[in-house]
């Protein structure tokens, strides 16, 4: 549940932040400079934590490493690639790229999936850097000086912020495309934390083992199937 | 040579050029602000123009020797503008100029002689005007036989500093943006390629502001405490180079107000708005033109309506971060990015990308709508590839080692799920037929 907040605050940060940046880069609105540089700088400081506050909670907060599953383990198992993941990069990407018709085994972030999670620390982190470098109160500071003066100046400092903001969108328009083009259920899940049902992976065997009981559902289905004994049906309750 | 004040009557000096001791006072002040110095170093400041200058009995006038390199003299242009102290009390009066292409009287061999005396006498200020050439096998800018290059090494060799004025000086500036077919570069960086070690004082500007100038000066030559001048990372005086121009700027309260000139000849411009959007380059270029303004504190860039330029930027061990290079072109926000020869800039290159994923995932939303895997994915794999490669070495357990398939288990399911596995009346998913919503 924390990790909805999380991404929560990261959504709303990022927007924030990429609408106030090009405002920043070129005041295309005028009169609301003022406020975009303080929004700008505030999200970026909570982006920040709320990203230090995420990598440290992925070592003691569980999470479940596949859909469908109670077998909890420390989130960040679930954010590197572990034996489950063995040998299946060069297949995801033939799946995504139409070269292979069925869908690679897998818990629950496939190999490109992990990859790409694991770089969005690192940026925003260089973002944050090279926003420090670039911000009249901190420009001084002599780390933030040598970093500029290692990229050559000012100027090329301003030209990576930007397009490091640039990385964030294209990574946004992949990653919303990925979320939702198979099925929405992992967005409700994200956001609402609304769970569902779907096959249950087991990350032991790493096999399907069976399918994940829907009430709901079963509920539908015995509306046109007549009658059963429900007594062992167990509501499912939020982790 | 002429490096000896030989006066002895401060006041009797003062009174036989018509100076009140209240004028003399005044001096004292414009001097100290020059100094960047508060109005209680102005006692300090009259007690080392007496001894050092106008009371002086055996004189001790700062030899300086100026060394045009690859020039415009447009820093000696600006330097003779000054009034506080004006450029006859400074040549006359607080230092020696010794030798000056430009402002000596003196020329051919007369002029070169009173140099070299100066260098063999040593104890004397260098100041460097313009880019260091090495181009053509450091030919360039020869002078009563000596190249460029060498006047300054033999120069810079056994002065106390050197202070290298302007932006060429202090990485090439314009003589070193693309190509740089000169191999300009700065004082600092090529006295350090030559091993000589004599402490560097970077002004960068494009020209040198003489305020600036004489601050470094007066804290240098006339105080004699080289201590008074700060250094800040890039050997210039952190007093002048530590803040940026957007810092001090008049216009800023317009930028907070987000109150933009968009267009030259607008009503905004007329109101005197922010210059921001016409690529004004106060945020990144640290100077002080808004405190101690130019002409003679009468104004500067921005207060005259142009956006600042950026002629401060100046990283003296890298003429490639030469302020034309990095600033062009000037009225857009950003630089131009080069490959090769093919100019560009940053903005379009950064929208087109996105557009092209953009449209690559729209056609990737077609295959995925052709190939049926909108709803809830492709099937899984019965096995993956490696396992049914390497059985010995397979990663996943499988109903059936080598055509695989997924091991449905009653009890292992009410193990992950922590709840009852669905009854066998109850239509179960296909396995086969999707991989389940939770793919992504």
């Amino acid at each position: 549940m924390i990790f909805v907040v999380t991404h929560w605050i990261n959504l709303v940060c990022m927007l924030l932040l990429i609408l106030t940046g090009f405002i920043i880069h070129y005041p295309f609105i005028a009169g609301i400079m003022g406020i975009c540089r303080g929004v700008h700088l505030f999200c970026g400081f909570v982006l920040f934590l709320n990203m230090v506050f995420r990598v440290v909670a992925s070592f003691i907060v569980k999470t479940s490493p596949t859909g469908g599953t109670r077998k909890q383990t420390t989130d960040i198992k679930s954010w590197l690639p572990q034996k489950d993941n063995r040998h299946q990069a060069l297949e995801w990407i033939k799946y995504y790229l139409f070269l292979r018709k069925d869908h690679p085994l897998g818990a629950k972030l496939g190999v490109p999936q992990k990859l790409s999670y694991l770089m969005i620390p690192v940026l925003i982190f260089l973002m944050f850097w090279t926003g420090l470098c670039l911000w009249g109160e901190t420009m001084n500071v002599p780390a933030f000086a040598a970093t500029t003066t290692l990229v050559g100046g000012a100027m090329s400092m301003r030209i990576i912020h930007y397009y490091g903001m640039f990385v964030f969108i294209i990574f946004m328009f992949i990653h919303i495309y990925l979320a939702n083009v198979e099925s929405i259920a992992p967005t409700k899940l994200m956001f609402f934390h609304k769970e569902h049902g779907g096959l249950v992976y087991d990350p032991d065997i790493h096999n399907i083992v069976g399918e994940d009981f829907d009430p709901e559902s079963c509920v539908e289905t015995r509306a046109k199937r007549g009658p059963i004994d429900d007594s062992h049906h167990v509501t499912r309750t939020a982790s | 040579m002429v490096d000896q004040a030989t006066t002895t009557d401060a006041f009797g000096v003062l009174e036989s050029r018509g100076v009140s001791r209240r004028s003399f006072m005044k001096l004292c002040a414009g001097v100290a602000a020059a100094a960047g110095l508060s109005q209680l170093a102005i006692p300090r400041v009259a007690e080392a123009l007496e001894k050092s200058v106008i009371g002086a009995t055996s004189g001790d006038l700062y030899p300086v020797i100026w060394i045009e390199g690859a020039s415009c003299t447009g820093c000696t242009e600006s330097f003779a503008q000054i009034e506080t102290p004006d450029v006859a009390t400074v040549v006359l009066d607080i230092i020696s100029l010794n030798y000056s292409e430009t402002l000596s009287a003196a020329a051919g061999y007369s002029v070169e002689e009173a140099k070299a005396q100066t260098i063999e006498a040593g104890n004397y200020v260098l100041i460097y005007e313009g880019a260091v050439l090495e181009g053509w096998n450091g030919n360039a800018l020869r002078v009563a036989g000596e190249t460029g290059n060498e006047a300054l090494i033999h120069a810079a060799a056994s002065a106390n500093a050197v202070m290298a004025v302007g932006s060429c000086a202090v990485n090439g500036g314009w003589c070193a943006a693309y190509p740089n077919p000169s191999k300009a570069m700065g004082v600092q960086q090529f006295l350090k390629k030559e091993g000589i070690d004599t402490p560097v004082i970077n002004i960068p500007g494009c020209p040198v502001n003489p305020e600036w100038m004489m601050q470094v000066l007066v804290d240098v030559v006339l105080l004699k405490d080289p201590s008074l001048v700060k250094l800040n990372s890039f050997n210039e005086p952190a007093d002048l180079f530590d803040q940026t121009i957007h810092d001090n700027c008049a216009r800023r309260g317009h930028f907070e107000n987000g109150e933009f000139v968009y267009e030259f000849g607008s009503k905004e411009e007329a109101l005197g708005y922010c210059l921001y959007p016409l690529g004004c380059r106060g945020p990144q270029t640290k100077a002080q033109c808004p405190v101690t303004l130019w002409n003679n504190r009468r104004s500067w860039c921005v207060q005259a309506g142009s956006p600042c330029i950026g002629c401060c930027e100046a990283n003296p061990n890298d003429p490639g971060d030469n302020w034309v290079q990095v600033n062009t072109p000037f009225y857009q926000r950003f630089r131009d990015l080069r490959v090769g020869d093919f100019t560009f800039q940053p903005e379009p290159v950064a929208w087109a990308l996105t557009g092209i994923v953009a449209l690559a995932l729209v056609c990737h939303g077609f295959g995925m709508k052709k190939t049926g895997r909108m709803d809830g994915g492709a099937p899984f794999e019965p096995i993956r590839k490696w396992d049914a490669k390497h059985p010995d070495q397979a990663i996943g357990t499988y109903a059936d080692p080598e055509k695989g398939g997924p091991v449905l288990s009653a009890e292992l399911t009410e193990e992950n799920t922590h709840h009852a596995a669905a009854p066998a009346d109850v239509v179960v998913a296909d396995y086969e037929g999707e991989a389940g919503g939770e793919a992504r």
